[in-house]
């Protein structure tokens, strides 16, 4: 029988054998390696630790049983990346049915403000240190809708062509390069803005 | 000012999902026309700024607690799906039981009505329709109280399916 010290040397590609054949500890092998980025991206999505928790587990669950299909076409991370931000696609797209949509979404939603808005000339995030200028996207990102987030998040950190950004997002390619510009000009907007709101 | 198509291009180039055959007038675009090349900056400043600044968090519950939550989760759904197939459950037992019932109530009720509107006699309402072919039932008729009552049974699984129970029923 196999140890959690032999799990913890092995490579994810042997966790994902043992585990399709049963092996729970090198499935929890796996979540311990990915669960915090797991969680990091339900949680870039949602805006809400618990939300985060709970689809981060649910994400897990999922892949045990969808383990199977798993054919290592991508990393074990990668797959498991997508099933928990189609869970959050899920999951926003249910809040998103619950509530009445304001002017302001449709028209963030079609980039009606964006288009017009005059270019950012100076850099915003020049002279930045690394540590500053996250907590300063993560502020800008928090400010985005869900669906200029997602866009961004999936082209910028998961490096997802345009076509597999419309598959995962359900909508054409043209309205992923729409969100996509909209949601790159909000951010150099705010980006700005926050810069000027440290000078005061 | 650059038109929306443009616009798109412009970022569809710096993104490199250009079709080749367009990249060279969007080059041209860039040098030639200053709104374009400031947009053209802009974009890719945001384009960097991203690069490797995804959120760096840590899931907020230890090792242990998490797997055990999602061990029991998994054990739940396992312990689920093997459970044996059937206990019917309440919706499959009101579809088997009380719906035929239901059916027999709803045409009899159909038929009292007519009945209390109606001077002729009791014979009249002599036929009766079963709503299922599974269903049975016996009637009564109390001439003296000008009253019909009514059995009905499960013929799979009455008492009154048994040879011998049958011959016990007074037939009226």
């Amino acid at each position: 029988m196999k140890t959690n010290a032999d799990h913890s040397s092995a490579s994810d590609e042997q966790l994902v054998k043992a585990a399709k054949d049963g092996d729970m500890a090198a499935f929890e092998e796996l979540v311990a390696r990915h669960r915090d980025k797991i969680y990091a991206r339900a949680f870039s999505m949602m805006r809400n630790e618990d939300e985060a928790l709970d689809l981060s587990q649910e994400a897990w669950v999922k892949s045990w049983q969808r383990l199977k299909q798993f054919q290592g076409d991508s990393s074990f991370g990668t797959w498991m990346t997508r099933i928990v931000i189609n869970l959050c696609l899920d999951q926003l797209r249910k809040r998103k049915r619950q509530r009445t949509e304001s002017i302001e979404e449709m028209s963030e939603e079609t980039g009606g403000v964006e288009r017009q808005m005059p270019v950012v000339i100076t850099n915003p995030t020049e002279g930045l240190e690394r540590i500053e200028l996250r907590k300063r996207i993560d502020k800008a990102m928090e400010q985005l809708s869900h669906e200029h987030r997602t866009v961004l998040m999936l082209h910028e950190f998961e490096e997802m062509e345009y076509k597999e950004i419309a598959k995962t997002m359900n909508c054409s390619i043209g309205t992923v390069m729409s969100r996509l510009f909209y949601a790159r000009r909000k951010m150099a907007a705010l980006l700005v803005n926050l810069k000027t709101e440290d000078v005061k | 000012m650059i038109n929306q198509e443009l616009q798109l291009k412009l970022q569809a180039y710096l993104d490199g999902e250009l079709m080749p055959s367009e990249e060279a007038q969007v080059k041209d675009l860039i040098e030639s026309d200053a709104e374009a090349s400031a947009l053209c900056i802009e974009l890719q400043s945001v384009k960097a700024a991203l690069t490797g600044a995804d959120l760096e968090i840590k899931l907020p519950e230890t090792r242990e607690f998490f797997w055990s939550k999602i061990q029991r989760e998994i054990e739940r759904q396992s312990a689920a799906q093997a459970a044996p197939a059937h206990k019917p459950s309440w919706v499959e037992w009101v579809r088997g039981h009380l719906m035929p019932v239901s059916g027999v109530a709803l045409v009899l009720g159909v038929m009292g009505i007519m009945a209390l509107h109606s001077s002729s006699s009791a014979a009249q309402f002599g036929e009766m329709e079963l709503a299922s072919d599974n269903m049975g039932a016996y009637t009564f008729r109390d001439q003296q109280e000008g009253m019909t009552m009514v059995w009905f049974y499960n013929r799979d699984d009455s008492q009154f399916t048994a040879d011998s129970s049958l011959a016990s029923v007074d037939h009226q």
